[in-house]
């Protein structure tokens, strides 16, 4: 084939001579913090022979194996280690800096024990707000704190998600709080699974969803505030009737801080209904764009937190991430929804329907809708969609606990019961193939669009 | 190849054959023909091993140094190899040489006995070794035996005259170095024995003694001598517990012999004493008198060793060169804890100490146990939530309560990591967790029988896959009045699956969704039974699974087979009456049956008046 232009150079050899079941080892420092990639499309496979290594605050057993796909992340020493792993890619490793002494942990280990003195002293918990720029690693905080929070006493802190792009417990799309009342799932970038029907090799997690349905939350501001206010208030009736959790607090996660808007009152919005009274910001005072955010935020934080408002430096075992990661762990979490993982497989089920079945509405977007400028009082209204293939096909539909018949104010808010993805639409038959979860008729309920696709 | 090979293999050989002097060149090329070809391992070893076995016993010694030549520089699998036969080529050997080329081989065989810089372990498989070393002490002391019976008569003029040359020898080294008043002492003694010998009043049998710790005495000095000449500051320490033992003039012997070993010199200094000694001998020779046979000469030998060792140490450690450990140190512990009267390095092969992993982990977990165990979280002010406590080194955090994390609580569970304290609580907790995750795993695994036996899902079919799905998400003030206790308790009776499935069963009720799993329902309905109102409230599910039968003993095989459900039942044992019961069982008019399923075929009886009776029997039962 080499006479044909062009093929030689793309022809990889190298990939083909890596042998998967090899056996590297290696040896992690006490205190240093073990960056991988695992890409996509390959498998990696990690065994602690020996010594104490976490990921984001979850504790590895020794001599399991623990298999991961499609993911950053990075083993923490706390003791030394010494770990196998096997894998097809031969470099899982972030290359030149996979081996750093993790400056930050103590920062999480002063702020975790901050929080449990006041879990021990009060019985309204501590609410902390995790902010910062992109890549600061407030989702990897968060995690680590909720983990760590669990450890030493049986508490159960509420984990609010307030970035509809990032999926914990959930496709994306979503609000989400979670009372984290059991460990990890260390293999899963989702932090862990949703219930299933039947056995799962480590406890399950209940969340509650808020759909905000759109990807940008600047596609809808309105909506996304709506739709926290809604998340809000149905944590704040839990709390009141479960004291653990309650005296646990909650640790909330939220959209990078260039995502909001200029004024940042989605962050003022925040703080109140969530009642935080606890802010870090993970800024690094050398980062020109960390400083810039500072300004704006020290000031307002200051009003309403007072000293309450922490910066600690951005966490050290960050890998940057792109939009093509982004989408793959999007991707991902909607398979594992509907698939389960390789540890738990779970068996969605798929059916025909009329195009006459569903009701589905969707969020206005204020980004695309340029043509006619939608009415301010308008902009939290649902249009219905018309369903064609251009529309629906390959869409995450988000299906609530309202009627099908619904009015279209009470569709907006509802409670979420589950996913569907439409896999197949024939126009001339007017006829779908959907998948749901749950076996089962569709339920007789109405649904809601979310802008995420997904291609089996 | 295969002709490469035996080309090889010839060549090897064909240079073996040259081997007939201790030639270094030979001995090098042997060796990198080794290296080179480790594929040709096996034919090189044969070669050498029958070279060895067949040249004339003076080329075996060069044979031997080639194969030691080649073990230390190609290493595996070669000395794998060798050490099949290398105790019987050496034995061999060493009873067909003379005493010189058998000290030859001692010291050889003494440098196999070192650890090797690469493995640590010594060169040989450690089997052999020990055959051979064991054959070695058997050797030298039927060796000394031998030699006993070979030493001339002691006579008294004998031993005079070499009294005469050892007093000549000590004269002419006090001339060297007058100063050296052990010297004289070393004369004064000699003079003694003289005197003692020409009164002519000592029997055969006490000269003989004395000429044997003569020699042994003697033989030591020879080794001394060595010693003396790379450490001069030896030789002062040694001098000062020679004059007791009469041994200063052997050793000033300007004799050129190589004392690389025992067996070569003993046979040469026995010229120095060939007459006889006084009775008051044992006087003069203190330490050593009384010894009779050759044991306890070597006895005697060790002890003298040992004595010398001592004093080595005690000088190094008056010129501060030892590290002395101190009082709580783990080595004094040891010499405290050791058993007594046991020989200190014949014992330490014999202990087995568990990995040094599990050690240090103990060793941490009391650590981290300790660093936090007066610790009280709330009452530590730096840990209060400001800027300066979060961003500052806080070192109680760093020492002491960082290990609340990890270490304090020491049960690590080996499945998921999950950890477990040490109080009683966490240890029911800890035990619930694994019981927990055994039973998830028989689920997921898919099998039937332990959840039979264990009475989860009694009269279930056994069919039960792990096939599931997610579950749809709640609804708020669902959600707002859940509590995560349904999922994550592992207690029995509270099972997280029977909770999830009637959540799921409410669920779909909610959903008015029509049920298109007939076959799954089966299942479920069996897992948690639904009690009519007209029930006894004492006819629950949980009692009905506590009802138990003991194990008749006319059966066979300790199992039965329900006749509802077709599934056999297995007997387990009751700790609390001792006997063999079936769980979650019932006896009815002779008939055995699972007493859930008994339950439900009766409860669903059409016929009201055997419906009536046999809920009756049931609470008979229960009662």
């Amino acid at each position: 084939m080499s006479f044909l232009p062009g093929l030689v150079e793309t022809t990889a050899v190298t990939d083909l001579y890596v042998d998967t079941n090899e056996v590297h080892r290696e040896k992690i420092p006490q205190g240093t913090i073990w960056k991988i990639k695992v890409p996509a499309d390959s498998k990696m496979t990690i065994n602690i022979v020996s010594g104490i290594a976490e990921i984001f605050g979850t504790e590895l057993a020794n001599n399991v194996e623990y298999s991961f796909s499609n993911w950053n992340f990075s083993i923490y020493a706390v003791e030394e280690v010494h770990l196998e792993w096997k894998g097809s890619d031969p470099h899982p490793i972030v290359e030149d800096e996979d081996l750093i002494s993790n400056r930050t942990a103590k920062y999480i280990y002063n702020l975790h024990f901050s929080l449990d003195k006041m879990r021990s002293t009060s019985f309204e918990g501590p609410n902390i707000l995790v902010i910062g720029n992109k890549g600061s690693g407030k989702t990897a905080l968060c995690r680590t704190l909720s983990s760590y929070s669990i450890k030493f006493k049986a508490y159960s802190p509420m984990f609010v998600n307030l970035n509809p792009q990032e999926a914990v417990f959930s496709p994306p799309g979503c609000l989400s709080a979670t009372p984290i009342s059991d460990i990890l799932d260390v293999e899963l970038p989702i932090w862990g699974q949703s219930m299933t029907s039947g056995a799962t090799a480590l406890h399950t997690k209940q969340p509650i969803l808020k759909l905000f349905g759109l990807e940008m939350i600047a596609e809808n501001p309105q909506r996304y505030l709506q739709t926290m206010d809604s998340l809000a208030s149905v944590i704040n009736s839990r709390l009141e009737k479960d004291s653990l959790v309650q005296r646990s607090g909650c640790i909330i996660d939220t959209p990078p801080l260039g995502q909001l808007s200029d004024d940042l009152h989605e962050l003022v919005h925040i703080i109140q209904k969530f009642r935080i009274n606890f802010v870090v910001m993970l800024a690094d005072v050398d980062n020109e764009e960390d400083t810039a955010t500072l300004e704006k935020v020290t000031p307002l934080a200051k009003s309403l937190v007072g000293d309450f408002f922490v910066k600690i430096p951005r966490l050290c075992g960050v890998i940057p991430s792109d939009d093509v990661y982004m989408r793959s762990l999007q991707r991902s979490s909607i398979r594992e929804y509907f698939y389960g993982n390789p540890g738990t497989a779970l068996s969605p089920f798929s059916l025909s329907l009329d195009f006459e079945d569903l009701v589905i509405w969707e969020p206005k977007n204020v980004l695309s809708n340029g043509e006619t400028a939608v009415e301010n009082n308008e902009i939290l209204n649902l249009s219905q969609v018309s369903i064609s293939p251009s529309s629906v096909q390959h869409a995450l539909i988000c299906i609530t606990h309202q009627d099908k018949h619904a009015k279209q104010e009470d569709v907006a808010n509802a409670a979420i019961l589950g996913f569907a993805l439409i896999t197949e639409v024939n126009e001339k038959r007017r006829k779908m193939r959907v998948l749901l979860p749950v076996p089962g008729n569709f339920p007789n309920n109405a649904c809601i669009l979310t802008s995420y696709r997904y291609l089996e | 190849m295969d002709e490469d090979m035996d080309n090889m293999v010839k060549e090897f050989t064909d240079v073996l054959e040259e081997l007939t002097f201790n030639s270094k060149p030979i001995i090098t090329t042997l060796t990198k023909m080794a290296e080179e070809n480790i594929s040709c391992a096996q034919p090189f070893v044969e070669a050498l091993e029958n070279r060895i076995s067949k040249c004339v016993p003076t080329q075996k010694l060069c044979a031997f140094y080639a194969l030691d030549s080649i073990c230390k520089n190609a290493g595996s699998p070669y000395t794998i190899y060798f050490s099949k036969n290398l105790f019987a080529l050496y034995k061999k050997t060493y009873l067909l040489v003379d005493n010189t080329t058998r000290s030859k081989l001692i010291s050889l065989f003494k440098t196999w006995m070192m650890p090797t810089e690469s493995t640590g372990a010594p060169l040989f498989e450690s089997a052999a070794l020990t055959r051979i070393e064991n054959f070695l002490i058997k050797a030298s002391a039927l060796h000394q035996k031998n030699y006993q019976s070979k030493l001339p008569t002691p006579t008294i003029p004998l031993l005079l005259a070499d009294i005469d040359r050892l007093t000549k020898l000590t004269e002419m080294r006090l001339q060297k170095s007058p100063t050296d008043s052990k010297l004289n002492v070393k004369l004064q003694v000699l003079g003694q024995l003289k005197q003692e010998l020409q009164k002519g009043k000592l029997g055969l049998p006490a000269l003989k003694q004395v000429q044997l710790q003569l020699k042994e005495i003697f033989s030591q000095d020879q080794q001394l001598i060595q010693q003396q000449m790379d450490f001069k500051a030896r030789n002062q320490q040694r001098q000062q517990m020679g004059p007791g033992q009469g041994q200063g003039s052997a050793m000033m012997r300007p004799d050129g012999r190589d004392s690389d070993s025992q067996a070569s010199h003993s046979t040469t200094p026995i010229s120095l004493f060939d007459t006889t000694n006084g009775p008051n001998v044992s006087s003069l020779f203190g330490s050593s008198s009384g010894v009779l046979d050759t044991k306890s000469i070597r006895e005697a030998e060790r002890s003298n060793k040992k004595a010398k060792l001592e004093s080595l140490y005690k000088s190094l450690g008056e010129s501060g060169l030892l590290f002395t450990p101190s009082q709580e140190s783990i080595v004094t512990l040891y010499d405290k804890v050791r058993p007594k009267g046991s020989n200190s390095h014949d014992d330490t092969p014999n202990i087995v100490l568990p990995p040094v992993r599990l050690l240090e982990d103990i060793l941490f977990d009391c650590k981290a146990y300790f660093a936090n165990v007066n610790i009280n979280i709330s009452a530590i002010p730096s840990l209060s939530f400001s800027q300066y406590n979060v961003t500052a080194d806080n070192l109680v955090v760093q020492n002491n309560l960082i290990h609340l994390l990890y270490r304090a609580k020491s049960n690590k569970c080996s499945t998921c990591g999950k950890r477990f304290g040490n109080s009683n609580d966490e240890k029911r907790l800890f035990s619930e967790h694994l019981d927990w995750h055994f039973r998830i795993n028989k689920r997921i695994k898919g099998s039937s029988q332990v959840i039979t036996s264990n009475g989860a899902a009694a009269g279930a079919t056994a069919t039960q896959k792990n096939i599931q799905s997610r579950n749809w998400f709640l609804r708020d003030e669902e959600w707002a009045n859940f509590k995560d206790s349904i999922i994550t308790s592992t207690r029995f009776n509270s099972d997280p699956d029977e909770n999830r499935n009637n959540k799921r069963r409410d669920n779909r009720r909610r959903n008015r969704n029509d049920d298109l799993r007939e076959p799954g329902n089966n299942y479920n309905g069996s897992t948690s039974v639904n009690m009519s109102p007209g029930d006894s409230p004492a006819l629950n599910e949980v009692t009905l699974r506590n009802l138990k039968v003991v194990v008749p003993e006319s059966t066979e095989n300790m199992s039965f087979q329900c006749p509802i459900c077709k599934d056999s039942l297995d007997a387990v044992y009751d700790e609390d009456t001792g006997e063999w019961i079936w769980r979650n069982a019932v006896e009815i008019n002779g008939k055995h049956f699972h007493a859930l399923c008994y339950y439900e075929s009766v409860k669903n009886n059409s016929n009201e008046e055997e419906r009536n009776l046999g809920l009756q029997n049931l609470q008979r039962l229960i009662k």
